[in-house]
């Protein structure tokens, strides 16, 4: 599995841009006017810039720098400095693999993108930085009681307390961050969303203070 | 990568009016510690290992040298017309390769996007040809007849117009810009960057105008130059790779960018490569 959880769906709307780290990579992430995804790694081809500050127009992202158009396949559509100029097919933007499914999108930089079958309906409750590892995160989040009681690892992956019910994915940054994006089970109240988001924090509090 | 040529330049390390003595302070150049002191008229700059660095006052700067055979100060005529008003303009630290800072300066195709509604903007985004030579005489770089639409060129500006450019590279950290000024067209505005190399992948841009404008009070004239570096440092510090590739194979430029093509040439035909990537990453 080298893909690579980068947020959540609901996160990124229509004609935004994100940025994102997979396997090393620096990414751009951006969703067109039709809801179609993209990513990219982070960098315009004319001057480095990263991409992720672009801004989405015409089917098209463009960089903030010069604004130069890049297509949805990341060929270069047009460079405003010579607005007559049909730019070379040379000029591309790199593109990786990315899907979405269950509220959550997907990359990978190295093949593919593929997204885990998920067992159950699922809606997105929030992403949350760690300071330290993914196995910590998950140790911690293991470890961490909810109502009383620890949280039990359903065979599918996701995490049962009681009745509720949280499915977590973690995205590492660098060797010492990690995105942690959760996703609650459909249906879950208000209030036990909330609880199940403290709950989180206070996961955070003991990974963070865990031995490095 | 090399510090040799570097460290035959001469570099602005402070803003001379702002000088106090007894209030010395600490500041780096090409990745070496030097503290700076003394006064307006008799500044003293010491390095790491207590060696009294050259000094000299220029352009409203304090310049130092670490080099053993500097090179001169290159000369900007119109800082001696005494009918100018001169404008340091402070200093803005930019986490970037000194060189990148310069090209950026030398860049007019951003204007639309970066300085959106002051020096250019949408849909006047073109950019017509111009020239650009390496003038051999004065090993400097210079790219002339460039025009461009600007909302507002200048502080002084009352209105949109088309502004003449011209752009000197006198030595590889500084870049002189000529232009239009808006109340005195047959005259050239002259603003400059000069670029302190604290280390490859940071500097200390301090911009000088030398204008005809004696409307402006100080305080606004900074205020808008300000304005233009901080939308600039926006930029540069999301550039990748942070030094500036010299390998023609990594950033792709068009017809607009003839100046930056020029300019890395000259870079690299001087070894002149301090804050630069020579090898493709």
């Amino acid at each position: 599995m080298t893909s690579v959880a980068v947020g959540l769906s609901r996160d990124l709307a229509a004609k935004r841009v994100m940025r994102a780290e997979v396997q090393g990579y620096d990414i751009a992430v951006w969703r067109d006017e039709n809801g179609g995804l993209h990513a990219w790694n982070n960098r315009c081809p004319h001057r480095g810039m990263r991409l992720s500050h672009g801004f989405v127009r015409d089917g098209h992202l463009a960089c903030l720098y010069h604004g130069w158009h890049f297509r949805k396949d990341g060929g270069c559509a047009y460079i405003p400095a010579h607005p007559e100029l049909e730019p070379p097919e040379t000029i591309s933007a790199t593109v990786f693999s990315i899907t979405e499914n269950a509220g959550v999108i997907w990359v990978s930089a190295t093949d593919t993108a593929k997204a885990p079958a998920e067992d159950g309906e699922w809606e997105p409750l929030r992403s949350l930085s760690f300071a330290c590892p993914p196995e910590k995160v998950r140790h911690a989040i293991e470890n961490t009681p909810f109502a009383g009681q620890l949280p039990e690892r359903a065979a599918s992956g996701h995490l049962t307390a009681g009745s509720t019910a949280l499915l977590v994915h973690c995205a590492p940054l660098g060797d010492a961050e990690t995105l942690a994006h959760l996703l609650v089970a459909a249906g879950t109240s208000l209030a036990g969303r909330k609880a199940l988001s403290r709950w989180c924090e206070t996961a955070r509090e003991s990974a963070e203070a865990g031995p490095a | 990568m090399s510090r040799e040529y570097a460290t035959n330049d001469w570099y602005p390390v402070a803003d001379a009016a702002r000088m106090i003595p007894g209030h010395g302070f600490t500041t780096r150049l090409l990745g070496e510690p030097l503290e700076v002191s003394g006064s307006f008229e008799n500044p003293v700059v010491t390095a790491r290992d207590g060696r009294m660095l050259p000094v000299q006052v220029r352009y409203g700067h304090v310049w130092t040298t670490t080099g053993s055979a500097p090179r001169p100060l290159f000369d900007i005529a119109e800082a001696d017309e005494t009918d100018r008003t001169f404008v340091p303009c402070g200093a803005v630290q930019v986490r970037c390769s000194p060189l990148r800072a310069v090209e950026n300066f030398l860049d007019i195709a951003h204007f639309p996007f970066v300085h959106t509604g002051i020096l250019g903007e949408e849909p006047h985004t073109q950019v017509a040809p111009y020239k650009v030579e390496i003038r051999e005489d004065a090993d400097e770089v210079w790219a002339t007849q460039i025009g461009f639409h600007q909302p507002q060129a200048a502080k002084s500006a009352t209105e949109a117009i088309e502004t003449r450019y011209e752009y000197r590279v006198p030595a590889p950290t500084t870049a002189v810009l000529y232009k239009t000024c808006p109340p005195k067209p047959e005259a050239w505005d002259v603003i400059a960057i000069f670029v302190q190399p604290v280390a490859e992948d940071m500097c200390i841009a301090w911009p000088w105008m030398a204008l005809y404008d004696d409307v402006s009070p100080y305080a606004d004239l900074v205020q808008f130059q300000q304005e233009i570096f901080l939308q600039d440092r926006s930029i540069l510090e999301n550039q990748k790779p942070t030094l500036l590739p010299l390998d023609p194979r990594m950033e792709i430029p068009t017809r607009c960018d003839l100046t930056s093509v020029v300019y890395r040439r000259w870079l690299k035909r001087k070894g002149a490569t301090y804050g630069a990537l020579t090898t493709a990453a």
